[in-house]
């Protein structure tokens, strides 16, 4: 049963709550739905799992957007209730018809939501019981169907969740529809009976029939299209299984010395003798400079972005009838209505390097706040589509706690405690790099740093730490190779506290995402140093990996961590974003995936090259 | 490129007619024509200068859960209605407040804007600071000292935004849910921002060329920091958004928001 349906605005006021199902809801599932999920721009998923102690919700929601209301349905996860987007969409409609913007309470809507839910139950009994007798044999094809088009691939996510509306705002039509397809059998292949037949599918998953359920049906489509990322993944995890451990070719016929090779001792002698020089002061880095955005330029901008904009327009045929809509002003905008211009968004922002996965849940999202909104007179659809794409853009990149580093050190300060910064990532992204542009800046703000080498696999990493920390004149922390990278952690960290240093830049080895004992390992020292800030080097050149890598670290920092509350992803360094002129795409989805914000932007080699993401400029880019 | 030609002609044609017909009208016609445009013009400018002259916003904001959307429907309406969720959008309205309704002659109907106090919708601030006649800043005196920090960063980059500076738009902190009784005093709350901020100067400005940060710098440095170094006005009040205990707000309002 339904725990609550509340009817809010967008700025915040509750209109109605349904008085009959008056549990009080355990935790605050809608605040943390409105921040976690509606704010974050992902109000295009279907719907939103809430874990509280002592109960766990599902929510689901739907919008008005041209009134700005939010209608939110709360039900229990273990039960699965067909009819709650029904009843919304159903809730909906009664309700705009008698919002008012100065009312506050809608005492007289009891009555009418009572008897929406009768209906929409008694909907789903009829469903239930019809779809039990002669359809029960096609029932077994249509999912064996389903299975199919699963396995299709491609449009599967756009028809999976294009469906769960279509069920959501069809529901009148569900009876008429049901009877097509008691006929219409055969004919899978058109993109309507994909639509129609993955409808009937779920409602016929009810789990009275005993042979499928929806669970198992909403799995079998998510595993075809995870396919992909199995098969990805079970290669690589075939390679760590073969230990065959490597033999020194013997090129002739001398006895072969099975010394262990360990440079560790000799390293020391060798680097003295290097012309070591210390880095002369190389000016500010451009952390401290402030980025200039002139207006002037960005009017111009703006007058040639409409100019291009113009030209694709007059070549399409639709020309006229969106200038005429344009001054007339459309009635309500509908999802087809935005599809040729969300389209050409996803073009653009794919064309700037976005991970797909990200671009088609941005563009859901953006779709459901605009759907049902009525059009301003002078304005098309694609300038409507462009502005809410970038509001949304800018709330997303817009850090969601305080990036200001500076400020939690001289905190850590005051505890007498060293800050301790933990650079993980997968190979060759630039973490030992950035590392140093890092000490670097917090150098030229007078707080003392220590550089930690706990890349103890890599040849040649705990000389290139060494460098830096000569050219630097910073001391760090070396055990060599071959030992484990959580006790020399450790270990840094107590000499950090007794030399007095701030701060503690812990390197760490480059790691793929897929590899279980390398994540594991790194999970073990994240858990026994506890460090303030974890960040995450990523490279401004990835594509689509972006969201595999970042997802995957997250995911296995959470599960294998030994402790109740894991530590996940704090903060992302960008690196290289000096080789991506325009293509700014990875900065988007690595904050989307993760929801953790760029704390720096590496955009060159040397000391210097450490930015702050400037918001507006990257949405700009990512627009234009 | 026929087309294109025939086109050219027939505009030419029609620029060739409006000529003659614009030499046949008077002179003195087209004069008056042309003035009363350039009046109306003038006119709607000035009324525009006008109005920004004299503003009559409001603006609450604060911390998220700090209850701005309760305080601004305890103004509007007296009441609470059936509670509050957290904001997605700005709540603006012009009204006549609600304890005022019953005074006698004619009041003044106050604009307060309610701005959404997430960390994602910062930046809606900027666009309602400008014609503010007075910021309330809400502080939740029952949960302050977690979110101690966090209120006084937000606080600190409020106080040095060149428009709040340069207008001198007076500040209250409004310390509400004070009807519980392990709510702070503010006293102890005005204290408490005041360490915090001095500890913010301190690392925002270590470097000063290094320090672009914020627009202004706040206080004098040297000195501990206290809101009576602002160029603008500062003070504190108590408030309960939920059993409408808001008159310290209302004598704020009234007495900023130019009649």
């Amino acid at each position: 049963m339904l725990e609550q349906l509340l009817i809010f605005t967008r700025g915040g006021l509750i209109l109605w709550t349904c008085k009959e199902l008056a549990n009080a809801l355990k935790g605050s599932p809608i605040d943390t739905l409105i921040r976690s999920c509606l704010l974050e721009e992902r109000s295009g998923a279907a719907s939103y799992n809430y874990d509280a102690p002592g109960a766990s919700y599902t929510l689901k929601w739907t919008f008005h957007n041209e009134l700005g209301i939010v209608f939110v349905a709360v039900y229990q996860r273990i039960l699965h209730l067909l009819y709650v987007e029904d009843l919304l969409a159903m809730v909906k409609r009664e309700f705009s018809q008698i919002y008012d913007p100065k009312r506050t309470a809608y005492p007289d809507f009891d009555e009418t939501f009572r008897q929406l839910k009768m209906e929409a139950l008694a909907r789903v009994e009829d469903l239930k019981r019809s779809n039990l007798n002669p359809v029960a044999g096609n029932a077994k094809k249509q999912v064996q169907g389903n299975n199919k088009l699963g396995f299709e691939g491609g449009k599967k996510k756009k028809s999976g969740s294009v469906a769960k509306n279509g069920g959501g705002t069809d529901g009148d039509d569900a009876n008429g529809r049901k009877m097509e397809n008691g006929h219409a059998n055969g004919s899978f292949v058109t993109k309507d009976a994909n639509l129609s037949s993955v409808v009937n599918g779920r409602e016929n998953g009810s789990p009275n029939v005993g042979a499928f359920d929806v669970q198992k049906l909403q799995k079998l489509r998510a595993k075809g299209g995870g396919k992909k990322t199995d098969t990805v993944a079970k290669a690589s995890k075939a390679e760590p299984n073969k230990k065959v451990t490597k033999k020194n070719r013997v090129w002739d016929d001398t006895a072969t010395k099975e010394t262990k090779l360990d440079f560790t001792d000799n390293a020391g002698e060798d680097g003295d003798r290097n012309i070591d020089f210390v880095a002369a002061d190389q000016g500010e880095s451009m952390m401290d400079k402030e980025e200039i955005v002139s207006s002037e330029s960005e009017e111009e901008e703006e007058q040639e972005d409409a100019g291009k904009n113009r030209k694709p327009h007059a070549k399409s045929k639709g020309w006229f009838s969106s200038m005429f809509q344009s001054l007339a002003g459309k009635a309500n905008l509908e999802k087809s209505d935005l599809e040729p211009a969300l389209k050409a968004l996803k073009d653009r922002l794919m064309t700037k390097n976005v991970a797909e996965e990200i671009v088609e849940k941005l563009c859901e999202s953006v779709a459901a706040s605009l759907e049902g909104k009525k059009l301003a007179s002078f304005t098309r659809i694609s300038s409507t589509v462009q502005a809410a794409m970038e509001e949304a853009l800018v709330r997303i990149l817009t850090p969601r706690r305080s990036i200001d580093i500076l400020r939690d050190v001289h905190a850590a300060k005051e505890q007498r405690k060293p800050y301790v910064v933990v650079f993980v990532g997968v190979n060759g992204v630039g973490k030992s790099t950035n590392l140093a542009k890092v000490a670097y800046w917090l150098l030229q703000h007078n707080v003392s740093v220590m550089m930690a080498a706990c890349d103890t696999f890599r040849s040649g990493a705990v000389e290139q730490l060494r460098t830096h920390a000569r050219r630097l004149q910073i001391p760090i922390f070396e055990k060599g190779y071959e030992k484990d990278p959580a006790v020399v952690a450790k270990e840094a960290i107590q000499e950090a506290s007794r030399n007095g240093s701030d701060v503690v830049l812990v390197d760490t080895a480059g790691r793929m995402q897929d590899n279980e004992p390398l994540m594991r390992a790194l999970s073990k020292l994240i858990y026994l140093n506890n460090p303030d800030l974890v960040l995450f080097v990523g490279e401004a050149l990835v594509g689509n990996d972006a969201v595999d890598q970042l997802s995957k670290f997250n995911q296995k920092l959470a599960d294998l961590s030994a402790s109740a509350n894991p530590r996940l992803i704090d903060g992302i360094l960008l690196t290289k974003f000096d080789t991506v002129d325009d293509k700014v795409g990875a900065a988007l989805s690595m904050v989307y995936i993760s929801g953790a914000p760029v704390m720096f932007v590496g955009c060159g080699q040397s000391y210097t090259d450490l930015k702050k993401l400037n918001v507006k400029s990257i949405v700009k880019t990512l627009l234009k | 490129m026929e087309e294109l030609e025939q086109w050219k002609e027939q505009l030419s044609h029609f620029y060739n007619l409006v000529m003659d017909r614009l030499r046949e009208v008077p002179p003195d016609q087209l004069y008056a024509a042309a003035a009363i445009a350039i009046f109306t013009t003038l006119l709607l400018l000035s009324l525009r200068l006008f109005k920004r002259a004299k503003s009559n916003t409001v603006v609450l904001t604060g911390l998220s859960g700090s209850g701005k959307t309760v305080i601004f429907y305890q103004l509007r309406d007296g009441s609470t209605h059936q509670g509050t969720v957290t904001s997605m959008e700005p709540n603006e309205d012009t009204f006549i407040l609600h304890s005022e309704k019953t005074g006698k002659g004619k009041i003044k109907p106050v604009h307060v804007v309610d701005v959404p106090g997430h960390s994602r919708l910062r930046p809606k601030l900027d666009e309602y600071l400008p014609q503010a006649a007075g910021i309330v800043f809400v502080v939740d005196a029952l949960d302050f000292l977690p979110n101690c920090r966090s209120a006084s960063e937000y606080l600190y980059d409020l106080l040095t935004k060149g428009s709040v500076v340069k207008k001198k738009i007076p500040v209250l902190i409004l310390c509400n849910k004070t009807d519980k009784v392990t709510a702070h005093t503010k006293e102890f709350i005005r204290r408490q921002i005041e360490k915090e901020i001095d500890k913010l100067r301190a690392s925002r400005s270590a470097i000063s060329a290094a320090d672009i940060a914020n627009e202004f710098s706040l206080g004098i440095p040297g000195e501990p920091f206290s809101f009576t170094q602002c160029s603008n006005k500062v003070t504190t009040a108590d408030a309960s958004g939920l059993t409408g205990e808001i008159s310290q707000l209302e004598e704020f309002i009234r007495e900023h928001v130019k009649q």
